[in-house]
């Protein structure tokens, strides 16, 4: 009887628990619903339409597959896309590079000079992104910039490099800038990580006589895999959505146009083009696409890893 | 099972990362500028008996600053009883907020800018009100004919109330000028020059400062009235047609004057500036001319109050017609006025047409065009003259000579937002090296898809 009563007792408790659990979980769920999932719903149907900002409802005519196969025949948006990769596949493997190299030199530093370092590094990430662009903007300027003054002054250059407005600089300027302000993140997680590494393995390894890059290659970063793996998918997805550097420095000329620069100009500039907004989420349809495949590669490379 | 869960669950949270991703990382504070945002007036004043409506003005003259809107929009209020709350906008992104106003039916009442986005864009998709209801033949009489054309639909719907014009003009550093030798080719009793003189005058400024003097700038949009009007002017050719129904940058006019300007080397494509930008390199006295250029800069150039018709350094601007074969230019008219949006509510919009009646046909009228700091769209107003408002201002008095001077107001035409896309993205491919007639044709060609 006894045993029954606690029994239900335990179940009472475990239900309230639940309750109380799936309350908190409530405000999120909500925002997660509302912001990211029936966005993306919403994306997806109206990838398939022809709608835009004239149309009185939501949705326009279903279309099936036309505005995908329009994406495919649209030189600016394969040029976008192409651009998009070239960023994504320069900008990863450097700035994951850059970041563990760092990490692996200042993480056994003492505590202060170990923090400025942190702070040095994550600066660009906490001031405002516009602020750094507008900096760099005056550094590459065409005129005035520092950067053609060194070179002109230094002998390296006779006339003015167009930083941003010759197709040959601009994309690489914007991924130099993209660099500066992604590594600080990946930094900060992997000198924690290195920081987090089992000290008795480490140990364990150099007494069965392996060399510090064994140490490294087959203790160390075998533990900072999961570390890797969201420095991965972080900075993928930020290197595809570059839109505000393009958006302040060369609003997609100059070579320089990505997908999400061209989803925002189709859907909010070309505001007169029939189906634009249908148009506009077909492309980020793509994208996503793209995105959730290469972070499914990064997911499976790692596990396998 | 459990595989296919956590799958399930990976992917979601890749997806959700895709949709916040912006938020994470370096992207973490994209917030856009405040400055860019449209601004309410803190200090607007509570509704008064006669109603409220609200307005949004781009950066026309005054009517893009505070102080000088306020007081004329409590002249109003103290008039009529209707409470006016006022947000300015940007050109860099006062398009995004109005159309995305209009996307969540939160459009204002009343909006102010020029026919090409008022008639050619919100007015044909049916988003304003038809204000023919007020002109009566006294308004039509003292409006000006190509303002009045220019405000008015192929369906012949009024969408704006025009309250002020001028001409777009390009200008020349004057010290720059005589110091190169070159202020020999300039008629500066007219403000005008040919294409012969202009061609000598770059040349005679590259020799002798050794840098381009001029830049055809095409990042963006901002500004492209002045490589436009410098395209067409030189050998005389056009951006559409008299209908307004197609665009006829490809002739065989327009491929000459590109030709001529990527062969000069005084002359540079700029792929790294809009309008803005040129303005604020003249002003520092690097580029020696400046196509993006009317009376509002030959005020206050780059808006630095730094001395009406001076550069940073003191030298002196002056403004100049583009260069044309005969000396005689067709300049771009700029028209700028009130619509209203219909946002279903009549009372709101017998207000907003209270106001442009005091503001575009009124003795107000006068305060309304000064804050503006352009001409008058009409010659009178209910028995005001408008023809000699500006005769305590010298530098306006010289600059109306430029105005017989206007050309056709083509920005009207079908399609013109994709086209103005099309134009610049055109010019850096010039400026890039492309075959210049072949690129023009397929630009050219695009537009007149967009437009259908």
């Amino acid at each position: 009887m006894a045993k029954q009563s606690t029994h239900t007792m335990s179940r009472a408790l475990q239900r309230r628990e639940n309750i109380s659990g799936y309350l908190f979980l409530l405000p999120s769920l909500i925002f997660f619903l509302g912001f990211v999932v029936i966005p993306m719903i919403i994306c997806i149907i109206t990838s398939l339409t022809n709608t835009n900002m004239h149309d009185p409802g939501m949705f326009g005519n279903f279309i099936g597959f036309t505005n995908f196969s329009r994406l495919f025949h649209d030189e600016t948006f394969l040029e976008a896309l192409k651009n998009t990769f070239i960023i994504v596949i320069v900008s990863v493997p450097a700035v994951c590079a850059f970041s563990l190299w760092v990490s692996s030199a200042i993480y056994k530093l003492s505590g202060p000079v170990l923090s400025a370092f942190r702070c040095i590094f994550y600066l660009p990430v906490v001031t405002g992104s516009v602020a750094v662009t507008v900096v760099w903007k005056w550094m590459y300027d065409n005129y005035t910039g520092i950067f053609n003054h060194v070179l002109k002054g230094a002998g390296l250059i006779e006339q003015n490099i167009n930083w941003m407005g010759d197709s040959r600089y601009a994309l690489w300027g914007i991924i130099l800038i993209l660099f500066t302000t992604s590594v600080g993140q990946p930094i900060v997680l992997y000198v924690s990580a290195l920081g987090n590494v089992d000290q008795t393995l480490v140990e364990a390894a150099e007494v069965d006589g392996a060399t510090s890059f064994q140490v490294f290659w087959k203790v160390k970063w075998a533990q900072m895999m999961p570390t890797t793996l969201y420095i991965l998918v972080i900075t993928t997805i930020n290197s595809f959505q570059c839109f505000a550097l393009i958006q302040l420095l060369t609003k997609g000329g100059a070579g320089t146009n990505t997908v999400m620069y061209h989803i925002y100009w189709t859907a909010f500039k070309l505001t007169e083009q029939a189906g634009h907004f249908g148009y506009a989420n077909a492309m980020g349809v793509v994208l996503a696409i793209f995105i959730g495949l290469l972070s499914a590669l990064q997911f499976k490379l790692a596990k396998e890893k | 099972m459990k595989k296919l869960l956590a799958i399930l669950l990976a992917m979601t949270m890749v997806m959700a990362l895709v949709a916040c991703g912006g938020n994470s990382g370096q992207n973490s504070n994209d917030t856009p500028p405040a400055q860019d945002q449209p601004q309410e007036n803190p200090s607007d004043p509570a509704p008064a008996d006669g109603g409220s409506i609200t307005l949004w003005t781009y950066p026309i003259g005054d009517w893009g600053k505070e102080e000088k809107v306020k007081a004329i929009t409590d002249a109003f209020t103290a008039d009529t009883g209707i409470s006016v709350k006022v947000e300015y906008l940007a050109y860099a992104d006062g398009d995004d907020r109005v159309n995305s106003a209009i996307t969540a039916k939160a459009a204002p009442d009343l909006i102010m800018e020029g026919p090409e986005r008022l008639v050619t864009n919100w007015g044909d998709k049916g988003y304003l009100v038809d204000l023919s209801d007020m002109f009566d033949d006294t308004d039509k009489s003292e409006i000006n004919a190509a303002a009045m054309t220019a405000c008015t639909h192929s369906n012949g719907a009024v969408y704006e109330y025009p309250l002020v014009v001028t001409a777009h003009c390009m200008a020349i550093n004057l010290n720059a000028f005589k110091e190169a030798g070159a202020d020999q080719y300039l008629d500066l009793e007219n403000h005008t020059w040919t294409t012969e003189n202009f061609i000598k005058a770059v040349d005679a400024l590259y020799a002798h400062f050794n840098a381009p003097v001029g830049a055809v700038y095409c990042k963006g949009q901002g500004g492209d009235q002045g490589t436009r009007a410098l395209v067409n002017n030189l050998y005389g050719g056009t951006f559409a047609t008299a209908a307004h129904d197609k665009y006829t940058w490809d002739d065989p006019k327009n491929i000459q004057a590109l030709e001529q300007l990527k062969g000069m080397s005084g002359i540079t494509f700029d792929a790294s500036l809009e309008g803005g930008d040129e303005i604020k390199v003249f002003y520092q006295g690097i580029l020696k001319m400046a196509f993006c250029w009317n009376i509002a800069q030959q005020l206050n150039p780059n808006q630095a109050d730094t001395g009406a018709g001076l550069t940073a350094s003191g030298e002196e601007i002056v403004f100049m017609g583009f260069p044309s074969e005969s000396g005689t230019p067709a300049l771009q008219g700029g028209i700028w006025g009130f619509g209203i949006f219909d946002n279903g509510d009549p009372a709101k919009v017998d207000n907003a047409k209270t106001f442009i009646k005091w503001m575009c046909d009124s003795e107000h009228t006068v305060d309304a065009v000064k804050t503006a700091n352009y001409f008058a769209a009409r010659s009178a107003a209910e028995g005001t003259d408008l023809s000699n408002i500006w005769a305590d201002n010298e530098i306006m008095n010289e600059y109306q000579v430029l105005m017989p001077y206007l050309g056709d107001y083509y920005q009207v035409t079908k399609g013109w937002i994709g086209a103005r896309t099309e134009w610049w993205t055109m010019l850096q491919k010039v400026g890039e090296g492309a075959d210049i007639a072949s690129t023009v044709a397929t630009y050219a060609g695009n537009a007149n898809a967009n437009a259908g």
